[in-house]
């Protein structure tokens, strides 16, 4: 049984006139409670499939089944009620909130708009939410730049797991935090996982994290897969010339790499 | 608090913010202080300013006096400079807003209706609405907003695509959020500040336009307006000056009360990036 199953992913843009192929034939698959990351360099493509899976973004051709159901064929009112069993969670968690809001309503959009807590079950489901990702209940009031880059991430894993989803594609998720923070956020996702047997879709240029958190991985390069396979097989060891590069500009490797 | 001393920091909004303060405490004295009806015959008539302290701003031709009449046109200079902006910025900011985050043939169509409205001259617009559905304040009012709105509905687009484009309105998509709630609740609110910023020119022009139409005579006949009063003065401008030239200042002094305050405040909420 799969979670998403993703084939022969097409998308170009145009720029100025020349048709560019940002994605390119690109096939995968994710099962439950399993992590697969997407690497390559930058503007291999990596965000533009993250938009495409979650219909940010329409793809030119090929499919996309989402928890064994045609994704690409909903519209509307179906698709945004889909939504909550398909979340992300973005690079910079400044800007993936609006700047007038409070921790208290990120988190209530989503319950109200999928009717998962009454007005009144709101406030308390909330709180429960703040804990759950680490955080104090009291936070709910503060503003959202009131908070500090790491609580915001939290703030963010924790709207996407409001809606209970089964998938969370995390786009550069840990790549804008601090070093110190970013263990802390990891340790997070991956108790998440254990938990709530949720899926993600892990989206980074860090090898180092990849080989951490991931099961599986895919080397883009250019919109098209290099190669792809068990995380740690494919980074200790890469057939690829993408993947050859992508591992030896990554210092911390060459350490545990035995002479 | 920490707003509010920056405003008043400068000299153009103090002297703006003074204007504007007496302004609204003559709209708001004139029912207090002229109780009763401002266009009944309180004298005789072309009485001159500063001859009867009863009557210190003198009457008109028909003996009506000028204070009370300079008093009760503060009311429909401000009503009208403010309903008419209130509705122009509602209605450019929720165009806009359509037009911008909607995209493709719903901001062209909006875009062309706008186009159309811009092409007239907006005066003439006023015109031609007021004296086609007649002379009331309601109507001199909507007639006003029809050739302004324009202006805050291009503001509020161009504002909506850049914003349209960021994490947050993605991530809203995400957790599926009704399109208009996203443009209205999320969209629009970030849009508001530069749109907001037109409103002092907007409040002036719409004085001007109003007092314009009543000095044609096409004012709500029922109120008293600084352009009718200079109007009425017109016929008697070389032996009675006073009965154009005191309503006169009175617009002039408005406008520019208006404009400096707006002034003011555009200058205390601008970041300033050279150090004083």
């Amino acid at each position: 049984m799969t979670v998403l199953a993703v084939s022969k992913l097409s998308k170009r843009y145009r720029r100025g006139g020349k048709p560019l192929a940002a994605v390119d034939d690109v096939s995968f698959e994710i099962g439950p409670a399993e992590t697969l990351a997407l690497a390559g360099p930058s503007g291999s493509g990596k965000s533009t499939i993250a938009r495409l899976v979650l219909r940010l973004l329409e793809p030119d051709a090929g499919r996309i089944e989402f928890e064994g159901a045609d994704f690409l064929s909903l519209s509307g009112a179906t698709l945004r009620a889909r939504r909550a069993r398909l979340q992300m969670v973005f690079q910079d968690p400044l800007a993936a909130f609006n700047p007038r809001a409070t921790v208290a309503r990120v988190l209530d959009d989503p319950l109200r708009i999928h009717g998962i807590a009454s007005r009144a079950e709101r406030p308390r489901r909330i709180a429960a939410l703040l804990e759950r990702v680490g955080l104090d209940a009291g936070l709910a009031a503060r503003a959202i730049h009131e908070i500090s880059g790491g609580q915001r991430q939290r703030v963010a894993i924790a709207r996407a797991i409001a809606t209970q989803p089964s998938l969370i594609v995390l786009d550069e998720a840990v790549s804008a935090l601090d070093v110190s923070v970013r263990g802390q956020i990891l340790e997070l996702l991956l108790d998440l996982q254990r938990q709530e047997r949720i899926s993600y879709l892990f989206i980074s240029h860090d090898l180092g994290v990849i080989r951490a958190v991931a099961h599986r991985v895919v080397i883009l390069d250019a919109g098209r897969v290099a190669e792809s396979g068990e995380a740690r097989a494919v980074i200790d060891n890469p057939q690829s010339t993408i993947g050859k590069a992508l591992v030896a500009a990554t210092p911390k490797l060459n350490r545990n790499t035995p002479p | 608090m920490r707003r509010l001393r920056r405003f008043f920091r400068t000299p153009e909004a103090i002297a703006g913010a003074l204007i504007l303060g007496l302004l609204v405490a003559m709209a708001l004295a004139a029912p207090l202080l002229f109780p009763g009806d401002p266009q009944a015959i309180a004298g005789p008539a072309l009485l001159p300013p500063f001859q009867d302290w009863s009557l210190p701003l003198g009457t008109d031709r028909l003996g009506r006096d000028m204070l009370a009449e300079l008093f009760h046109g503060a009311r429909t200079s401000l009503a009208v400079g403010l309903a008419a902006a209130a509705a122009a910025l509602l209605i450019g900011a929720v165009v806009g807003t359509l037009a911008g985050f909607a995209g493709g043939l719903i901001d062209e169509v909006l875009m062309r209706i706008s186009d159309a409205f811009q092409t007239v001259p907006s005066f003439l617009l006023a015109l031609a609405f007021v004296s086609i559905v007649g002379p009331s304040l309601g109507v001199v009012v909507a007639a006003i907003t029809l050739g302004v709105w324009t202006g805050p509905a291009r503001v509020a687009r161009a504002e909506v695509l850049s914003i349209r484009e960021r994490d947050y309105v993605a991530g809203a998509r995400v957790i599926g959020m009704h399109p208009l709630e996203i443009a209205f609740r999320e969209v629009l609110p970030n849009a508001l500040p530069p749109v907001l910023a037109l409103s002092s020119v907007i409040v002036a022009a719409a004085i001007l336009t109003e007092a314009a139409l009543s000095f044609l005579g096409l004012g709500d006949p029922n109120r008293v307006t600084w352009g009718g009063m200079i109007a009425e003065g017109r016929a008697v401008l070389r032996t009675a000056p006073y009965l154009s030239i005191v309503p006169g200042i009175a617009l002039v002094l408005a406008v520019l009360g208006v404009y400096l305050a707006g002034e003011g405040v555009v200058e205390s909420t601008a970041v300033r990036r050279s150090l004083p």
